[in-house]
């Protein structure tokens, strides 16, 4: 299967691999897998404005301070337009599925 | 200009449907018990299949690992990539695109690409282009893991850059006495007004130095798209973020103008050791962080490799600093315990990959750890994992590195 992904992946990205730049580069979309429930659409909605989710999987589990620390970030030095409630349901949601509760696990 | 969209590649239901099938199978990678989660690997625009960290903006890795790193130059196609805002022009059209150089000068200049290649003295140095965060990962094998994307030793590449200096650019813009500072900017720009601009700034002095370049080649071809096409400061010896791409707007200022990537985001602790307790956050004063350190990387054999007793093989990798030169390359083969002067390779100049070697036959079979260590010409000397002070961001990490080999 992830075989099948990287030959589909080419054959949509060929173009682009042999472009030259005197036409506008075709990038390659990348739907990186994200957790369903607990409100994932929030998430979606407000992380996806600036960046990929493979922001939040190439990081590894983080605590809860880590992820409420970073998006306090995102909404005070970015300017993430999210709403105070809609920011605890982001970082509930990435402590639930790519964080953890204590330091213990650390 | 066409700007980067989800929604226009939401379009191509081949891909979606092949992204679906993907998540099926990843899902279950995420939630067993390794936690590390590996990037898919696909082509982008003049790249070989990249490990794809990040599409938007784009963090690309090459797929090659480590093997990339026997080598003094790093191709073209293979080199990392690493943008910070999602916005960037689809395409750069070079009848159009001027690089401006204003603010306080007696003549401001509005350069194209021919213009630089025409009426300037080319300049051409070999210099290694490293993230701040290359080898971030490292940190958590002997503290806590830090702030960032975990990159491995994959967020670095050196290649020959050529262009114009910028210090002939502001002596052709006349630079008036008020002047205290250069910020640079370029055309990648944030989702929304409000996010702070990536640029950076420099001192004037520090922007007069020779070395530094406003590079329209790489490698003997036009900068990759994806690299910053069709120009990039080039400042050797310093981390990668300063190095901004499609460089558009030279600006003199007489005052400083705070800098969100420089005032905080790439920062270390304010300190001589640059260096907080493991697990802190970031409550310390902070400075950019600028000159890179002392570091090597092993390239060759790969980690976990299985090498038949008797046979001769030649350890391979890359050394370099922040532009003194390397003076010394070690090997250990018995953790730490002694060390043995590896052979330097072709010297590209101070500023690039140091290749070095050693041939080692080993007889006893089992397993070994190979250890790399180097020294530059002013004594600075890679520390031990154990010994590397600690910081939130995970920046500069330069420890010794080691790959594990088991002898068979």
């Amino acid at each position: 299967m992830k075989k099948k992904l990287l030959l589909a992946t080419l054959l949509l990205s060929t173009s682009a691999l042999f472009a030259q730049v005197s036409k506008p580069i075709e990038m390659p979309y990348v739907e990186y897998p994200i957790a369903a429930g607990d409100h994932d659409e929030v998430v979606q909605q407000y992380c996806l404005i600036c960046h990929s989710f493979g922001y939040v999987l190439n990081q590894g589990k983080k605590s809860r301070p880590y992820w409420k620390g970073t998006i306090q970030k995102m909404v005070n030095e970015f300017k993430a337009p999210i709403p105070k409630e809609d920011q605890q349901t982001i970082i509930n949601y990435l402590v639930k599925h790519y964080g953890y509760e204590t330091s213990s696990e650390h | 200009m066409d700007k980067f969209s989800r929604r226009n590649f939401l379009g191509a239901g081949l891909l979606l449907g092949a992204s679906s099938l993907f998540a099926k199978e990843t899902t279950k990678a995420i939630v067993n018990k390794n936690p590390e989660f590996i990037p898919p690997v696909v082509a982008f625009p003049e790249k070989k299949p990249m490990k794809t960290i990040s599409d938007r903006p784009p963090l690309l890795a090459s797929n090659r690992g480590r093997e990339l790193f026997t080598e003094a130059i790093t191709p073209n196609d293979q080199f990392f990539v690493r943008w910070h805002l999602p916005d960037m022009p689809m395409y750069v059209d070079l009848n159009e695109f001027r690089l401006e150089v204003k603010g306080s000068v007696n003549t401001p200049l509005s350069l194209s690409i021919d213009d630089l290649k025409s009426k300037f003295e080319p300049a051409e140095i070999t210099a290694v282009l490293q993230c701040g965060g290359n080898s971030r990962k490292y940190y958590a094998v002997t503290g806590q893991a830090t702030h960032g994307v975990q990159w491995d030793h994959d967020a670095m590449g050196c290649a020959v850059w050529k262009g114009v200096r910028l210090k002939d650019l502001l002596t052709h813009a006349g630079v008036k006495d008020s002047a205290k500072w250069v910020g640079l900017n370029g055309l990648e720009k944030p989702a929304m007004e409000e996010t702070p601009d990536f640029f950076r700034e420099m001192e004037i002095k520090e922007a007069l130095e020779d070395q530094i370049i406003v590079a329209y080649s790489m490698n003997g071809e036009d900068l990759p798209y994806l690299n910053g096409f069709p120009l990039r400061l080039v400042i050797p010896g310093h981390f990668s973020d300063s190095w901004v791409k499609m460089l558009s707007e030279i600006m003199i200022m007489d005052e400083y103008r705070p800098s969100f990537f420089m005032d905080v985001a790439y920062t270390v602790p304010d300190n001589d050791c640059e260096c907080v307790i493991s697990g802190s956050d970031f409550e310390y004063k902070r400075k950019p962080i600028a000159a890179m350190k002392v570091k090597s990387v092993i390239g060759y054999p790969l980690p976990e490799s299985a090498i038949k007793k008797g046979s001769r093989i030649k350890i391979a990798g890359v050394a370099f600093d922040q532009g003194k030169g390397i003076k010394e390359v070690m090997i250990s083969l018995d953790n730490a315990k002694s060390w043995s002067a590896a052979k330097l390779g072709e010297d590209h100049g101070k500023f690039a990959f140091r290749p070095w070697s050693y041939d080692w036959e080993p007889k006893i079979k089992g397993e070994y750890t190979i250890m790399v260590r180097a020294i530059n010409r002013i004594g600075n000397i890679q520390p031990m994992p154990d010994e590397i002070g600690w910081n939130a961001g995970g920046y500069q990490y330069n420890a010794v590195d080691h790959v594990n080999v088991k002898i068979v």
